[in-house]
């Protein structure tokens, strides 16, 4: 039985643990922004549902820095 | 009304369907706050006046530094020690007569916010910081008065409109946080604030005229380096601290 799974993040292909959540992901991958901003298959993820959501075999994440400067 | 002079320094927009003689009436009645006179309030207020806004009130704290002008290209070498307000109030009047321009050297605090955006129909947000944008945002919702947001850091910028019930607003996204240091100044080029600074005085002017803003319920992320964009659906956040109590209207 695998415990990893193929997703995409970023654009690239990668294999993380089955049942990581969006939090987890942004511990694997290092986002220490804290302004970050997760898109998870297209759609917005709320910092709320960070420990919720969970990854699925083919799911797309895409991390994102808004910027406020001016 | 328009006289001849007006109407033939806007006869080019005016020749777009969705402004005509109508739209540019809307646009002249308008009341744009600018909130921040630097990178993107340059070119957001420039634009703005440029297309015959008819009131923009100006609001920035700061005076004009030398390392603001490779960017921020309404203020001149010599207007270094300026306040920016009345150095982007000179030339924006002398730039189109017509708009009557106030110029207001201030902070934006929590307590007088609502009053800086009293009587405005649009908020065109060039603040170069995430609590400022708190601050109006905020005011924004209270007020009901749509917030055109925009922000740059290098070769990449960020977009949005927030309209009071119906979409997210910017505490939706970005909650509000204890601020801990102040954050360093990112680093600032002139045409990617001027790119972000156009879209936001797309969808301002979308608004003025009563056509739906483009930005609205959508997060666009522009990068330079790559020379893309890209746009994400956002939705409410019913835990919002700021505006989950408010109802959505039910008409659009």
């Amino acid at each position: 039985m695998s415990t990893t799974v193929r997703i995409t993040v970023n654009g690239m292909p990668e294999d993380v643990p089955s049942s990581a959540t969006m939090a987890d992901l942004i511990d694997l991958f290092h986002e220490m922004d804290r302004d970050l901003i997760v898109e998870h298959n297209g759609r917005f993820v709320f910092p709320q549902e960070y420990k919720v959501i969970r990854v699925a075999p083919n799911d797309r994440v895409e991390f994102i820095h808004p910027n406020f400067g001016g | 009304m328009l006289s001849d002079e007006e109407a033939r320094r806007y006869s080019r927009q005016m020749q777009l369907p969705e402004i005509g003689l109508e739209g540019q009436a809307r646009i002249a009645a308008g009341r744009v706050l600018v909130a921040g006179l630097g990178g993107l309030g340059s070119i957001g207020a420039y634009y703005l006046a440029a297309a015959g806004v008819g009131h923009l009130r100006l609001v920035d704290r700061d005076r004009v530094a030398l390392e603001n002008l490779n960017r921020q290209i309404l203020h001149a070498s010599t207007d270094i020690g300026r306040p920016k307000a009345a150095s982007a109030a000179e030339k924006l009047s002398r730039l189109n007569p017509h708009c009557r321009v106030e110029a207001i050297e201030t902070d934006i605090g929590d307590d007088h916010a609502e009053a800086l955006i009293e009587g405005c129909s649009v908020i065109f947000d060039a603040t170069d910081n995430r609590a400022t944008r708190q601050v109006l945002n905020s005011a924004s919702v209270k007020k009901g008065v749509p917030f055109v947001y925009g922000g740059i850091s290098g070769w990449e910028g960020t977009a949005s409109t927030f309209i009071p019930g119906r979409t997210p607003c910017f505490s939706c996204l970005f909650p509000p946080m204890a601020e801990t240091v102040e954050a360093e100044p990112p680093p600032a080029l002139g045409p990617t604030a001027g790119l972000v600074a156009s879209l936001q005085c797309l969808d301002t002017l979308r608004l003025l005229i009563g056509l739906a803003p483009r930005l609205a319920g959508r997060l666009l992320q522009f990068s330079g380096s790559a020379m893309e964009f890209r746009t994400l659906p956002i939705d409410r956040n019913p835990h919002c601290p700021v505006c989950s109590r408010l109802q959505c209207p039910s008409s659009p």
